[in-house]
């Protein structure tokens, strides 16, 4: 038989029911044997195409695979993921080969069946067998709807048209037809071939079909004429005429006999979109046709195959041709090159038909032994996730993705594997997001990786190629963040490199490992055939094991505690050591996952995305048409690549996980706050909870009572089992009821229950047990009023009641035991009667037993219920209640904040009113051009190693002469620095004083000591080093950046600066609005003291400086007066005039209202009117409030024309600056000096008179500048360019304490010539 | 396969990286070879010390221990205000020829001179190296010493020994600092790798707040300390850096400062601000 099959050459066929006009061709047989194989290298020898490297056998992609009889014929669905298959046997069968089952099978051809085809939108499929038949199907129904006869041999190959109602069959009988599977009928019959047709098909857009035939043509047929004829209701007209003109039809003509094959054709197919055709013929050739409007012509020929090519087509999304053979082989061809890319080989099976997938990536072929559905490239897409990154490779470019804001950039452009072979592109890809550089492996060369550094600035860049550094090795991850592992597989070792690809050590694996995972900084998870570990490079020690089948991805959490080993068909969840927490199985191919934020695995299979709690419970979460790759689950939306790698966003509703986590995680809150809120229910969550042994949460979803009771009663919730029962009302509820409420003790329920189900016997029972004899003496009589004497006698035993009893007996006709009992219980009298009645019947009591009365025993607990058994309710109970009490708490706290934020705009409304002088002081700090200082000037260098040792580095030389110290970076300040702060955190104290002292003429710094020794502390860190040595300390340097270069010294970063000044100055302000005078005054003072300590950037912020001195000075004045006025307290005069200088001083608004208001206070209540008023005016000026504005004009309109009653040492009218000693005016023309740090004035005669008196002063301000200057360019120029205004001053702030030496610091200046030409000014 | 496991591993990565009750914690090793118990009982010592129990240490090991433990009770008395005591008998000590290559008591001896602050001194005991720690050690002295160049050159030879090793990295770290500019982002990223690696000791946060304060970065350097100041309220160091950085934020530093004069009497901060207030007062008399 296999000979039949084999070749296919029928020498004779006595069962031909026709004899044909000319005799099949003859062919010789093929060569045989050795003979063929010699052939063959003959072949190979000569063809330079053939090159041995141009075919690497490979493994190739196998989705799902079959055994059976052989199979002939193959045909996918266009959506659902099933395959046809029509076997040698007779059988087709149907198969899911996503599920890998087999659906249906039909049986209805007798003998084999070679074609078969689904059809593009209906339920339907068509096959043709060796009977002749053809038959159209519905899958549906699993039926043959019809069969088509006419054909007169083996039917070879059948196919649906994609739009017009018709069937394409190709016939050993030489002939090709066009059936109409509407009309059911036959319309065309193609004659041409002389020999049998071994394949014909439709074109896909065109109206041509061609075919190929063993009289080694193949034909291109024309079938537009019966497009255009064709319309069913003339199908049956045309019935008679083409039987008229069987096999001379003039619908479809021949447009092109293609000869060049040496041998039968046994396949032809059409480009997809091209004008090509591809052949493939017993002489072991694919050929490749090309054709226009007028001829077709043969291109090129393909060879390699050892025997009959059985089948062959394009690809089409890629550019390669498929081809299958009788030489066990499928080979895959360029079609551009025309060059064999890649060969897949079968040990025993010749394969017979090829098939693909109209929409996806996927091939399928019929072998001897079943068949095999595959992909000829991986498809997933290699990335790398990065906190908000994406890291993936698309077609040539490594992108990057941004989740938050689904940004997508193109990054570097990658090599282009150097080889044509499938599968080289990337597979994984490793990320280290502090070097930004990127692992790409492949398995190009047997496996190897490239390095590429990402360019900080992405944008913009993508073209620019990167020379990446390269290396053998079948996986390569980073370990750490400039190291990363790569497998050498030979050696089973890990190389460590850096990322100068450099090797830092080896590292041999513990276990036999074929790939490698990151796993934790410094170590591995290494994956072997059965198991992965975890090993640590560092320690070379395996931190954990798993058992595990084969693991294809493994997926950590984002705090890496955490993992999810992905394999083909299972998830298993460990910790971070291995340790097993669950596996899931699944039937399907599993994809990718991610872990959600609630450590909730959320993982892809083929067609689902799936949950996995971290208890092992799993569910779908929704159904997918196409495979995705997760990247990241962020709440309720995916983040996933396609297999086109393009980046898409899905939502989903994760209330199910969420809902069952919160459970597993015992957050009962969180489980109520959903069950209150969301429209979670359905059977499947009641079934969870009832098996989880939450009862009584389920409780919470269900409508159906009878559900209820059941769940009421498993939680133990009587209330609500009573409810229902009541509902119910039917007697096994209300019994079971009681039963449970028996087992809590409960017994009034259990009463209830009893009564509701008239369960006389039970109650009695119930009341015996619980001692209700008033009860059982109901119980009595309702037995005694239903005639139920057993009923009756029952209760009165339970009573103990033998009167009764005796009674009941003897009502009932049981005398004799009437009698028995009275005597028992000796009731003589009745006993008598009954003696008497009985006559000779006496019974006769039994001897020598001692009698006692039968009396039931009390109960402990007589009525009520007894002690209730603790039923486990109160979780949920309460924790609704809980969950209310939260809301209410809820809801106080939101008043609470509100409340908060009255206050708030209370405090905002301070600020408001600061808020333009801040914004003055931000505009200047914005505009601010950033120069500078000068701390360029030169470079430090350390001592040249040429004055030290050499013999220090030397190990174990006798003679080590150890080093000389270096210079402390604090040294390097003060050499560098003019700058009193600088020189101050380098702890060179007396510097900084006597520069402080010759800039600023400052004398005395005790004030300024705690300000010293801040700038000291903060001049250095320390740091532990090695464990038990003392620590390191290290220079804190100023304006650090990245680029900043190692061992050049910057200037210290002071402790104090400039922007801290604005917050010590806001600071201030607000205590002067709270009229906190001596904090304000405390504060305003720190920032005069402050300021000479300070290092400022540019010229801007010295005018800033400035202006803060300025500021200062003004309001340390006025704090000043204040802060008098309020201590004396008999001098109203002395207070109104002080509240008056106070109003001269240079104040914000809000402050200068205040002192106004007080002014005009305290004058209108001192009897000065007119003053009075002139502050009144000035207040209105100064844009009041409503409230402000009133008493102003209150005032104005009181104060009149009156004049004031004392005489103040004030005038407003005459300009003029308060005196910093004494508090008193300094008109214009008035000897004065000025300080020239804070320009405060004083008048020279008070300065004077007091010079001499003091000693020991606190404060010794020896200023000689006019002017403020910190930057220390303009330090260096410093004598020259200033001009003094009064160059003599004392910093009015100090003045009352008054500096002492008067004569040393007129001496001091003296010294300078241009000071002093300044001075008598 | 692999080479043998390193089973004083962890117990001397806590050490290192101030883990010290971690250290002593897992110090309970099961079948471990006479050399390694000995190192284990050096570095359990030591890391006693660094808790500053000192007088169990002094009491725990007796006259008949073997020379290394015998070093390290020298730097516990040494610290324990035995200074002259301990000096002598390390000088008596590293005089004696079959004891004085001891790489343990080289160590002591190198550590003790380096609180003598006599540099040259401690020099000539570890400069030859021999153990990850001398070599450590030395970078520390040569960046003691502001001597950057040399401290390079000691972390070249701990990078050809071992580049990944704890030491080589914290090395790297201090060396990085010491030099600063750009290389305080490297230091930085050490730290990190540590606190991925291992679990959050004082040292390392301290060590990650210290680059962060000199990359400027105050208010994360706060935050860091603060979370160290969680792990050891009288960490000397920690004290020390929080009162630096709040300076530099401008919060108040005083309480700090008290805390660690109160508790760290001997601190280099604590010793610098005497001898500056010291400083102050003299500068201002010759200034008046």
């Amino acid at each position: 038989m296999g000979f039949w099959s084999t070749h296919r050459v029928r020498v004779c066929r006595s069962s031909s029911p026709f004899i044909l006009s000319s005799p099949p061709i003859s062919f010789s047989l093929p060569l045989s044997g050795a003979s063929a194989i010699s052939a063959y290298i003959d072949l190979i020898s000569r063809d330079p195409d053939l090159r041995p490297s141009g075919g690497r056998v490979a493994a190739m992609l196998t989705k799902f695979e079959t055994k059976s009889n052989r199979v002939k014929g193959l045909s996918f669905h266009s959506k659902r993921p099933w395959i046809l298959a029509s076997l040698h046997s007779g059988v087709i069968q149907l198969w899911d080969y996503r599920m890998g089952t087999l659906i249906d099978r039909f049986d209805e051809h007798d003998g084999p069946v070679r074609g078969v085809h689904f059809h593009k939108s209906q339920p339907l499929f068509v096959s043709g067998g060796d009977d002749y038949k053809i038959k159209v199907w519905n899958y549906k129904t699993h039926r043959c709807l019809f069969t088509l006869l006419g054909h007169l041999d083996y039917i070879r190959t059948v196919q649906f048209h994609d739009e017009h109602p018709w069937i394409v069959s190709a016939s050993d009988d030489q002939t090709i037809r066009i059936w109409n599977w509407q009309s059911r009928n036959c319309i065309s019959v193609l004659t041409g071939h002389n020999h049998y047709v071994m394949c014909a098909s439709f074109h896909p857009k065109e109206d041509l079909i061609v075919s190929a035939s063993l009289d080694q043509t193949i034909r291109v047929w024309d079938i537009s004429s019966l497009r255009k004829k064709v319309s069913p209701a003339d199908d049956i007209l045309r019935l008679g005429q083409m039987n008229a003109d069987l096999f001379g039809g003039v619908d479809a003509v021949v447009k092109y006999v293609l000869e060049g094959h040496d041998r039968g054709v046994n396949w032809a197919s059409f480009h997809p979109t091209l004008p090509l055709i591809v052949s493939g013929a017993d002489d072991r050739q694919v050929k490749l046709w090309r054709m226009n409007d007028t001829k077709a012509w043969e291109v090129d020929t393909l060879r390699g195959h050892m025997n009959n090519v059985s089948c062959v087509m394009f690809h089409a999304k890629q550019d390669i041709i498929v081809s299958n053979s009788e030489d066990k082989s499928i080979r895959i061809w360029d079609a551009t090159k025309r060059t064999g890319i890649q060969t897949f080989r079968r040990e025993h099976d010749r394969f017979w038909i090829l098939a693909a997938h109209p929409e996806m990536n996927l091939l399928a072929a019929g072998h001897d032994s079943g068949m095999i559905v595959f992909k000829l490239e991986r498809e997933r897409p290699a990335f790398s996730v990065s906190g908000d990154a994406l890291y993936y490779v698309k077609d040539r470019f490594l992108r990057f993705y941004e989740f938050s804001t689904q940004k997508d950039t193109q990054v570097v452009p990658i090599r282009r594997p150097g080889s044509i072979s499938l599968n080289q592109g990337p597979r994984t890809l490793s990320f280290s997001s502090t070097e930004n550089a990127v692992l790409i492996c492949s398995d190009v060369d047997g496996g190897s990786y490239e390095l590429y550094i990402v360019p900080k600035d992405t944008a913009g860049r993508g073209d620019y190629m990167q020379d990446a550094k390269k290396g053998a090795g079948v996986s390569a991850v980073f370990v750490a963040r400039n190291r990363f592992a790569v497998l050498d597989k030979t050696s089973n070792q890990v190389i460590v490199k850096n990322l100068k690809n450099e090797i830092v050590k080896k590292c041999p694996l513990p276990i036999g490992t074929d790939s490698i995972f990151y796993a934790g900084t410094g170590n591995l998870l290494c994956r072997a055939e059965d198991k992965v570990t975890i090993f640590d490079l560092q320690q070379r020690i395996v931190l954990g094991e798993l058992q595990i089948p084969p693991v294809k991805y493994v997926v950590w959490s984002s705090d890496m505690e955490s993992i999810a080993l992905l394999g083909k068909h299972a998830i298993v969840i460990a910790n971070k050591k291995l340790v097993h927490r669950c596996t899931l199985h699944e039937t399907i191919r599993v994809k990718s996952g991610a872990w959600d934020d609630n450590g909730v695995f959320i993982y892809t299979t083929l067609n689902h995305i799936k949950y996995c709690l971290p208890n092992g419970d799993s569910g779908i979460i929704k159904t997918l048409d196409v495979p995705i790759y997760i990247t990241r689950v962020s709440g309720r939306t995916i983040y996933c690549l396609d297999r086109d790698g393009k980046n898409c966003v899905i939502s989903i509703d994760s209330t199910e996980y969420i809902f069952k986590l919160s459970l597993f995680q015992k957050r009962y809150d969180h489980v109520m706050s959903m069950i209150r809120n969301s429209q979670l229910c359905g059977q499947a969550v009641i079934a969870y909870l009832q098996q989880k042994g939450f009862p009584e949460v389920a409780l919470h979803f269900v409508k159906d009572e009878k559900t209820r009771f059941n769940l009421a009663l498993e939680s133990g919730n009587i209330q609500i089992a009573v409810a229902s029962a009541n509902v119910i009302d039917d007697k096994d509820h209300w019994y079971r009821l009681g039963v449970e409420a028996l087992r809590q003790g409960n017994t009034s329920i259990v009463e209830y229950a009893y009564q509701r189900t008239k369960n006389f016997e039970r109650l009695s029972f119930l009341y015996l047990v619980t001692g209700n004899k008033e009860k059982l003496s109901k119980m009595l009589k309702i037995a005694e009023l239903k005639n139920d004497i057993m009923g009756q006698f029952h209760n009165a035993m339970y009573l103990g009641d033998i009167q009764e009893r005796v009674k009941i007996l003897e009502n009932a006709g049981h005398l004799p035991l009437a009698y028995v009992t009275a005597v028992t219980h000796g009731l003589k009298e009745v006993a008598e009667r009954f003696a008497v009645e009985l006559g000779e019947n006496i019974p006769s009591l039994p001897k020598g037993k001692v009698c006692s009365l039968l009396m039931p025993p009390a109960s402990l607990i007589c009525h009520g219920d007894w002690p209730l058994l603790k039923v486990m309710r109160g979780i949920f109970d309460n924790g609704l209640d809980i969950g209310r009490a939260g809301n209410e708490e809820e809801e106080e706290v939101t008043g609470a904040e509100w409340g908060d934020e009255e206050l708030d705009i209370v405090e905002m409304e301070g600020m408001l009113q600061n808020a333009d002088i801040v914004a003055e002081l931000e505009d200047g700090v914005v505009n601010e051009d950033n120069e500078e200082g000068g701390w360029d000037l030169e470079d430090l260098e350390l001592p040249p190693d040429a004055d030290t040792p050499k013999a220090a580095g030397n190990v174990r030389t006798s003679l080590f002469v150890a080093p000389t110290p270096g210079m402390p970076v604090s040294q390097i300040w003060i050499q560098k620095s003019s700058l009193a702060g600088e020189h101050v955190a380098a702890g060179n104290f007396d510097t900084a004083m006597r520069l402080l002292s010759r800039q600023l003429g400052i004398k005395n710094f005790a004030p300024m000591k705690p300000l010293f020794m801040d700038l000291l502390v903060g001049s250095h860190t320390y740091m532990h080093a090695f464990a038990t040595a003392p620590a390191i300390s290290i220079a804190v340097e100023k304006g650090w950046s990245e680029a900043s270069s190692p061992n050049v010294r910057a200037p210290p970063a002071l402790v104090f600066n400039f922007s801290q000044m604005d917050e010590k100055l806001k600071a201030a302000y607000r205590a002067t609005t709270d009229g906190n005078f001596p904090e304000a005054l405390r504060q305003f003072l720190n920032i005069l003291h402050t300021i000479p300590l300070i290092v400022v950037d540019s010229r801007r912020e010295v005018d800033e400086v400035k202006e803060l001195i300025e500021i200062a000075r003004e309001y340390v004045l006025g704090l000043k007066m204040e802060v008098k006025r309020k201590e004396i307290k008999d001098n109203a005069v002395r207070q109104q005039e002080l509240a008056a200088y106070f109003t001269n001083c240079k104040l914000q608004k809000i402050h200068m209202r205040f002192v106004l208001i007080n002014a005009m206070t305290i004058c209108y209540k001192g009897g000065n009117y007119a003053t009075a008023a002139n502050f009144a005016r000035m207040l209105l000026e100064n844009s009041p409030t409503e409230i402000q504005a009133k008493k102003a004009r209150q005032v104005l309109q009181h104060a009149g024309d009156k004049q004031d009653a004392n005489q103040l040492n004030y005038d407003y009218r005459n300009p003029f600056v308060v005196c910093g000693t004494t508090y008193v005016p300094i008109y214009r023309g008035q000897k004065d000096v000025s300080c020239p740090y804070c320009g405060a004035q004083c008048l020279r005669s008070t300065l004077l008179s007091y010079s001499n008196k003091i000693i020991g002063n606190r404060y010794n301000y020896q200023l000689k500048a006019g002017f403020f200057f910190i930057e220390a360019l303009e330090l260096a120029f410093f004598p020259l360019s200033v001009k003094f205004g009064a160059a003599l001053a004392f910093a009015w702030n100090v003045i009352d304490q008054l500096l002492g030496a008067w004569e040393s610091l007129l001496a001091a200046i003296f010294k300078n010539p241009v000071t002093y030409l300044g001075y008598e000014d | 396969m692999a080479a043998t496991p390193d089973l004083l591993f962890g117990l001397r990565n806590s050490f290192y990286l101030g883990a010290y009750q971690a250290a002593i914690n897992s110090s309970d090793i099961p079948n471990l070879p006479a050399d390694d118990a000995l190192e284990r009982d050096v570095l359990v010592h030591q890391s006693y010390i660094a808790l500053g129990s000192y007088q169990l240490v002094i009491n725990e090991i007796d006259s008949s221990a073997p020379t290394a433990l015998q070093a390290v009770k020298l730097l516990a008395l040494y610290l324990s205000e035995n200074k002259e005591a301990a000096i002598s008998s390390l000088q008596e000590w590293l005089s004696d020829a079959a004891i004085s290559n001891n790489l343990t008591l080289r160590l002591i001896a190198g550590t003790i001179y380096m609180y003598e602050q006599d540099y040259n001194e401690a020099l000539k005991h570890t400069n030859s190296g021999g153990t990850m720690e001398l070599h450590a050690l030395n970078v520390q002295i040569f960046i003691k010493m502001h001597r950057s160049d040399y401290a390079e050159k000691q972390l070249k030879i701990m990078q050809q020994i071992d580049e990944d090793h704890t030491l080589t990295q914290l090395a790297n770290a201090w060396l990085d600092l010491a030099m600063g500019g750009s290389k305080v982002q490297e230091a930085y990223l050490i730290f990190q790798d540590f606190s991925e690696k291992y679990q959050m000791t004082g040292t390392i946060l301290n060590g990650k707040a210290v680059c962060c304060m000199h990359m400027n970065r105050f208010d994360e350097a706060e935050s860091l300390l603060l979370e160290a100041l969680n792990k050891d309220a009288k960490d000397a160091e920690t004290l020390a850096n929080l009162a630096v950085c709040s300076l530099h934020l401008g919060k108040p530093s005083s309480r700090y400062l008290n805390q660690l004069k109160l508790s760290h009497p001997d601190h280099m901060l604590v010793r610098r601000l005497a001898s500056a207030e010291d400083n102050f007062d003299r500068a201002v008399q010759s200034i008046a």
